[in-house]
């Protein structure tokens, strides 16, 4: 029949499933169907079942399976009309078609499967891409074996490789492209690619140049552009024709020519009908909708997906099927993009160690400086006090969250302070928390006690003594925000000598003040130094004994008080000075600077105490003698 | 620095310690402090038996100007003894028995007995005795100044009585009211 010629044989004989293209899914199929050819009883396809696929129909006959079969491209089909049935008149799918020359090969049915050995647009062989050089396999649908499956790029459809100049395979393509993604009437030329245009072998000058850079059509004598000014593409044998528009639709002479129609048909009436004559016809119809619409047989871009599909999704068995099937796809998907996320943050994590580790750095770098401005006691120098934060500058609870957070992730920081909840059990803790209080005071003591050794005799600005309560501050204003009690303190103390060299033991004085010292300002050896230092400089002040062991008046009082607990001193009182013209006691007018050691019965500070070492031990009477007198 | 002795322009050789500042303060150590003070008494006792002083009174460090200056002061190294120290001392010589606070209930003026009462009163016996004036009645004040000096010479009326009262028990000497002033008959007493 004369619509034969839309329809390709094939041997029904084979499962449809191995008849499918790559890219072709087999949707729905529909038994006890009957062919009309136009609008007659086609008698060899009476009783057959019908499959939908994406790309194409087949019909595969009951009894002569191998001969009576045939396949439709979909591409074919302009419209459908549905018709239910009446009575004794069973429903009917009508398919209008057009475009007819994909039934190239034998009209008579012949027992050729897929009868394109002689040509190439159906793909039926591999093909080498000229780009990138991937060897299509076959057994794609004709639209996907345009391109290529690697790359994408069309196929310039021409058996023997034509070069082409890179502009025109640029203009090739994309005619290529708007040809074939034109909408369904003009399908009929995208099937046939190879005969439509994109002849490059003519040799014809082009009407016009189009500008590379700005698409402006030239007059083809120009060299360069109008607009632009850039240089045009010289004209080359091969150049194909040129069109600066979305592409009009190029002429196919299949559309209007051959009206071989025999029948009475009308050129625009080519028609055939299914007939459903055991049901099933709303389910087919529907699908075979879903097919055109999908319209699998254009090139698509690799990118696209099947979403179209979705309302065809709750019919029946697919539909179920389908479901599932998007369903497992989801979570598979889900899991996926959950696991990338998984891989991204455990490498994104070294990162952030990293980054906040530089933070931590930086907090307390910036800190330093103004930490040491806020000493106004000490003197140690800047390089050794490396972990005090001053909370004017910083945000101490941000440095104390994220120093706590890396130790809890963790991480060992240098610098952060120490809480109870990092460690296990306290008694850990109190150790943990007495290495620290050790590099907090040793950063101070490291100096001091380098200086201490050269104190003799000179005079740095270190001290190997400081006050509880000033270590605690301090110790405190070191931690931030994560504070240590005073009852916590003292029970850390105790541990301290063991990780500070030299060791820091505390010291409790007669007043109360407890300090923390380093062996060199223990009572006895204080009391050593100082007596060696009278005996060698003279009767000292309290405030030049300060100034020589560079602690503060108070402290170097508290010392000197216990050197003369142990009876090592004694005191001068200065009130018992007798001044010239006042003779009352302790009434000194003249008040000098107490640095003055020179003038030994000269002038004293008003009730200043000098300190000689014990001269009352040991003393022998050297006075009178005592005699009885008679 | 090196103390030195010093002889007063009474002629009293002064200790070295005498010339250390920390001497003139009262030391909170209590080691020291005793030391110091029991130097101090010595010294103290030592010049007034030089001195033939008998008396020894807060104010004598308060202002200067008396017999004590020499002790209580020392211009040299610009230091006088303070007068809370002093009194320290008296209090501390009264524990000793080496003074006594005279007239008594009060603590700034103590009788010093740079020679116990006992020797007082065998003193006293003696120079009766060697005076030839046993058995007669003496008044105070022919003891107290009598035309030859003798160690008794000065010698406070309260001591005097002390050592009377002393000699008494042994019988050695009688306290006799006489008119505008009191008597003492010595006797030689057999012990």
């Amino acid at each position: 029949m004369t619509l034969r010629r839309f329809t390709k044989s094939v041997d029904g004989s084979i499962p449809v499933q191995a008849l499918l293209y790559n890219d072709e899914d087999l949707f729905t199929s529909q038994d006890g169907v009957g062919i009309y050819d136009g609008t007659q009883k086609s008698p060899a396809h009476q009783s057959g079942v019908v499959y939908a696929t994406t790309h194409r129909l087949f019909y595969i006959d009951r009894q002569n399976e191998l001969t009576c079969s045939f396949v439709l491209d979909l591409s074919h089909i302009t419209q459908t009309e549905y018709y239910a049935g009446l009575f004794k008149s069973s429903a009917k799918v009508t398919l209008h078609l057009s475009g007819a020359n994909a039934s190239n090969g034998s009209v008579s049915s012949t027992p050729v499967v897929g009868s394109n050995d002689d040509t190439v647009e159906t793909g039926f062989e591999s093909w080498e891409c000229q780009v990138c050089a991937y060897r299509n396999p076959p057994g794609l649908s004709p639209a996907a074996a345009r391109i290529c499956g690697l790359c994408g790029v069309p196929r310039s459809s021409m058996p023997e490789p034509v070069k082409l100049s890179v502009p025109s395979s640029n203009k090739s393509i994309r005619q290529e492209i708007t040809s074939l993604s034109s909408s369904l009437p003009s399908s009929a030329t995208a099937s046939a690619p190879s005969v439509v245009s994109p002849r490059p072998v003519h040799v014809r000058k082009p009407s016009s140049i189009a500008c590379p850079a700005c698409t402006f059509l030239n007059h083809p004598s120009m060299r360069s552009c109008e607009i632009c000014g850039t240089d045009l593409p010289r004209i080359q044998v091969g150049q194909p024709e040129m069109k600066s528009a979305p592409a009009s639709r190029p002429t196919s002479p299949d559309t209007e020519s051959d009206d071989e129609d025999g029948d009475g048909q009308t050129p625009k009436t080519r028609m055939m009908k299914l007939s459903f004559r055991k049901g099933g016809d709303k389910a087919f119809y529907a699908v075979l909708k879903r097919s055109l619409q999908g319209k699998a047989w254009e090139i698509k871009h690799p990118s696209g997906t099947p979403s179209n599909d979705t309302e065809f999704n709750r019919s029946g068995i697919s539909g179920i099927i389908r479901t599932v099937e998007a369903s497992a796809q989801n979570r598979d998907t889900h899991m996926f993009n959950a696991f990338q996320d998984l891989e991204a943050l455990m490498v994104k994590a070294k990162d952030m160690v990293r980054l906040a580790a530089d933070l931590n750095e930086r907090l307390t770098a910036s800190s330093t400086i103004t930490s040491t401005a806020l000493d106004t006691s000490r003197d140690s120098p800047t390089s050794s006090v490396t972990t005090l934060i001053s909370p004017s500058h910083t945000e101490p609870e941000e440095a104390t969250f994220i120093r706590s957070s890396l130790s809890q992730l963790g991480l060992q920081m240098t610098n952060t302070p120490v809480t109870l909840d990092m460690m296990k059990d306290e008694r850990k803790w109190f150790e943990e928390l007495a290495k620290e209080l050790a590099g907090v005071l040793q950063g101070q003591g490291q100096s001091m006690s380098v200086g201490q050794k050269t104190t003799e005799g000179g005079m740095m600005k270190q001290r190997g003594i400081i006050a509880l309560d000033e270590a605690w501050g301090g110790w405190n204003r070191a931690r931030g925000v994560a504070l240590i009690p005073p009852s916590t303190f003292l029970q850390v103390l105790p541990h301290l000598p063991a990780y500070t060299t030299p060791p820091i033991t505390k010291r409790r004085f007669k007043s109360g003040l407890a300090v923390l010292h380093t062996p060199p300002y223990s009572s006895a050896a204080f009391a050593a130094r100082l007596c060696g230092l009278l005996t060698l400089v003279g009767p000292k002040t309290t405030t030049e004994i300060a100034e020589e062991e560079s602690m503060t008046v108070g402290l170097a009082g508290e010392m000197m008080g216990s050197v003369e607990e142990t009876g090592d001193i004694c005191r001068d009182d200065g009130s018992a000075a007798i001044r010239e013209g006042r003779e009352e006691r302790g009434e000194i007018e003249r008040v000098v600077g107490s640095g003055e050691q020179g003038l030994g019965e000269g002038m004293i500070v008003a009730g200043e105490v000098r300190w000689w070492p014990n001269l009352f031990l040991g003393y022998k009477w050297d006075g009178q003698l005592d005699y009885v007198s008679s | 620095m090196a103390l030195s002795t010093h002889t007063t322009s009474t002629g009293y050789l002064l200790p070295s310690i005498h010339s250390a500042p920390p001497f003139f303060t009262q030391q909170p150590n209590p080691t020291t402090l005793s030391i110091a003070t029991e130097q101090w008494i010595r010294l103290i006792l030592g010049y007034a038996r030089h001195r033939k002083l008998f008396f020894l009174r807060v104010e004598d460090a308060e202002t200067p100007g008396n017999d004590w200056d020499e002790v209580l002061r020392n211009e040299r190294i610009n230091r006088k003894l303070l007068p809370t120290y002093l009194s320290y001392i008296l209090d501390t010589m009264v524990k000793k028995n080496l003074a006594a606070y005279e007239p008594p209930k009060q603590t700034r003026a103590v009788l010093l007995h740079w020679r116990l009462p006992e020797e007082w009163a065998e003193a006293l016996h003696e120079w009766a005795t060697s005076t030839g004036q046993l058995n007669s009645i003496l008044t105070f004040y022919d003891i107290t100044d009598p035309p030859l000096e003798s160690s008794l010479t000065g010698i406070p009326i309260p001591l005097l009585r002390k050592a009377i009262a002393i000699l008494a028990k042994t019988n050695r000497a009688q306290i006799i009211t006489i008119a505008d002033g009191e008597g003492v008959r010595f006797f030689t007493g057999n012990k």
